[in-house]
């Protein structure tokens, strides 16, 4: 709200200096960054629907010439699509929720409370999120291991649960830095009516976080869903892959087919699967589609939220 | 009825906090103190698989001095690393506020143009990203459709030339990799407040002025946090090269000890760089100015 309102006052007195000229230039940049930035998903849809005699077509740019559902069916099959979602979703979307509630929590703590070591405390969790995953790999694989969680979504879902996982640190700072920005008086007056501290996070704080939730939401669905490095430790046997590995191998399958072909020319020189490009665009396709449809559902909210989580220190 | 012992408001509320937080410091020692304690154990150890599990014997610095001595792989995984972070923590840092200040201006469409802008960041990473290399999808065709390296050749020497082209290649994933960035200096645009700017425009002060005197003293702070995004994000990045080779060499040559020795020492590289940043940016508290009442 805030926002929109300083919106109307800054652009009051700039709209009447700005000349036209000006107006045009702006978004000729804008529209040729936008084209940089959507230029990653045209090509992958464009790719996917072509056919061997579209690339071979020298007339054919972008759009192939007949419209071609093939290589979806076959990355479709060779993802094992429905599986391969599945187990993203339950990693991704599992792995948010709990993000979301612990994360919350210990933000709150942060954010509201002083205790004795709360600046080393505060520190630990600045630390966490500068040490690499590679640092700490081994241990934690074996730990797990060791729990007989491997092959489960538990090594995903359980350090989330405690505000840790994928970037969990990142997300508490963002929770500590929305409830700085929160006014004492609504806690001040639940206190005094006798909620205990729980209950006033629960019913009072916690629904005043809709935007910081949603911006942790987004990024952890977002960083999980394409996350590769976790799964490839944790989810040793094709069963359990999920999508993004799942394309990975049909990259492997593609190559297979590359050598299996250069054997049967005898030894002459393929450079390249004639379609094994546009299956695996078609794969990666289908791989962020999910994504992209939640987005496009969410991002309204999402870029809205994101000025008002007070991740710019406001 | 009498508490069997009673604590005072400040000794609750010091209870409350723990409790709040405790959660993530049993995460804490879970899943980061201690895998930390065992690697650094590990990196000192020479492991051996045995019939009761794991055997160890103490190593001393071998570990360390073999990786910049005996080992030929690590050493260039680390030059490129780091050569890829210096190269690009900066571009990505100009890119990302550029974006942030053509979006910030008020125009029709801006909500549509802000969500392009993120886009990437859902598509272009992980493995997506990898096959966009893979099919050399990463680089704008325009450089490739138009000859542009060609006919450079004949006005640009070469050893100057081939070194910018890299980078021009490299400028697509620079933009690709800046959505975060962008979102965040915007998020820092928007809590410049506007009396500042409307002071400035009474003493007739250009856009110019007001962008080095105003907009980039306030939003220091987030310059400084969007470094350390930026360095977190391309340190821990899959395609990075060390990466790659200390997962290589646990997983695929199941010499633990050496590759937390590796980690280690990659750790410590990062920290370094860090506090190089905080150091650069030590002041970036005090242009702070009486945030905290607003």
């Amino acid at each position: 709200m805030l926002g929109e309102w300083k919106e109307t006052v800054r652009m009051f007195p700039m709209r009447k200096a700005r000349s036209f000229g000006s107006h045009l230039f702006h978004y000729a940049i804008l529209l040729s960054l936008s084209f940089v930035f959507v230029y990653p998903m045209l090509y992958i849809v464009s790719q996917s629907l072509m056919q061997v005699n579209d690339i071979a077509d020298a007339t054919v740019q972008w759009i192939p010439k007949e419209l071609n559902f093939e290589h979806f069916r076959f990355a479709f099959d060779r993802l094992h699509f429905w599986r391969s979602f599945m187990n993203s979703t339950v990693t991704s979307l599992g792995a948010a929720l709990l993000q979301i509630i612990s994360c919350a929590i210990v933000g709150y703590g942060f954010a509201r409370y002083r205790f004795p070591g709360y600046n080393v405390l505060l520190g630990l969790v600045l630390f966490t999120f500068l040490v690499p995953p590679q640092t700490i790999v081994v241990p934690l694989y074996m730990f797990f291991s060791d729990l007989g969680w491997i092959n489960t979504y538990l090594p995903f879902l359980v350090p989330s649960a405690f505000g840790h996982g994928l970037r969990g640190a990142l997300f508490v700072l963002i929770f500590i830095q929305f409830f700085r920005g929160l006014p004492y008086q609504l806690e001040e007056s639940a206190r005094i009516d006798g909620a205990g501290a729980f209950r006033t996070f629960r019913s009072i704080m916690l629904p005043l976080a809709g935007p910081a939730m949603l911006v942790v939401f987004l990024f952890s669905v977002v960083w999980h869903w394409n996350d590769v490095f976790e799964p490839n430790l944790y989810f040793m046997v094709s069963e359990h892959y999920n999508l993004p590995q799942s394309l990975m191998i049909l990259n492997a399958q593609a190559e297979q087919q590359l050598s299996e072909a250069q054997k049967m020319m005898g030894g002459a020189m393929l450079t390249s699967v004639p379609t094994g490009y546009n299956r695996n665009m078609a794969g990666a396709l289908l791989t962020i589609l999910p994504l992209v449809i939640l987005y496009g559902y969410a991002q309204r909210y999402f870029v809205e939220s994101l000025e008002r989580t007070g991740i710019a220190g406001e | 009825m009498k508490k069997p012992f009673k604590i005072s408001m400040r000794g609750r509320h010091i209870l409350e906090g723990y409790s709040f937080i405790s959660i993530w410091v049993v995460g804490f020692l879970l899943f980061l103190a201690v895998p930390l304690g065992r690697s650094l154990y590990f990196a000192f150890h020479r492991l051996e698989i045995t019939a009761n599990g794991l055997k160890a014997s103490p190593n001393g610095f071998q570990f360390f001095r073999d990786a910049f001595t005996v080992d030929v792989g690590f050493t260039p995984a680390l030059i490129h690393t780091m050569t890829n972070l210096v190269l690009h923590v900066p571009l990505i840092l100009v890119f990302a506020m550029f974006s942030a200040l053509l979006l910030n201006r008020p125009f029709v469409g801006r909500l549509a143009f802000r969500s392009i802008f993120f886009l990437p960041v859902i598509i272009a990473s992980g493995t997506v990203l990898q096959k966009l290399l893979d099919q050399g999808a990463a680089t704008l065709p325009i450089f490739l459709q138009y000859d542009v390296a060609n006919k450079l050749n004949d006005y640009v020497p070469t050893a100057v030339l081939l070194p910018l082209l890299s980078m021009m290649d490299s400028l697509t994933l620079v933009i690709w990799d800046s959505g975060v960035q962008i979102l965040i200096f915007l998020a820092a645009l928007q809590s410049v407040p506007v009396s500042l700017y409307e002071a400035a425009d009474m003493d007739g002060a250009t856009p110019w002025e007001k962008f080095w005197k105003i907009t980039l003293p306030i939003i220091t702070p987030m310059i400084l946090v969007n470094t350390l995004f930026s360095i977190v994000n391309s340190f821990t990045e899959i395609r990075n090269s060390v990466m790659q080779y200390i997962q290589m060499i646990a997983f695929e040559k199941n010499n633990y000890g050496y590759a937390s020795a590796l980690g280690w020492i990659y750790f410590v590289i990062i920290f370094l760089i860090i506090l190089i940043v905080l150091y650069i940016f030590r002041n970036a508290g005090s242009n702070n100015y009486n945030r905290e009442e607003r």
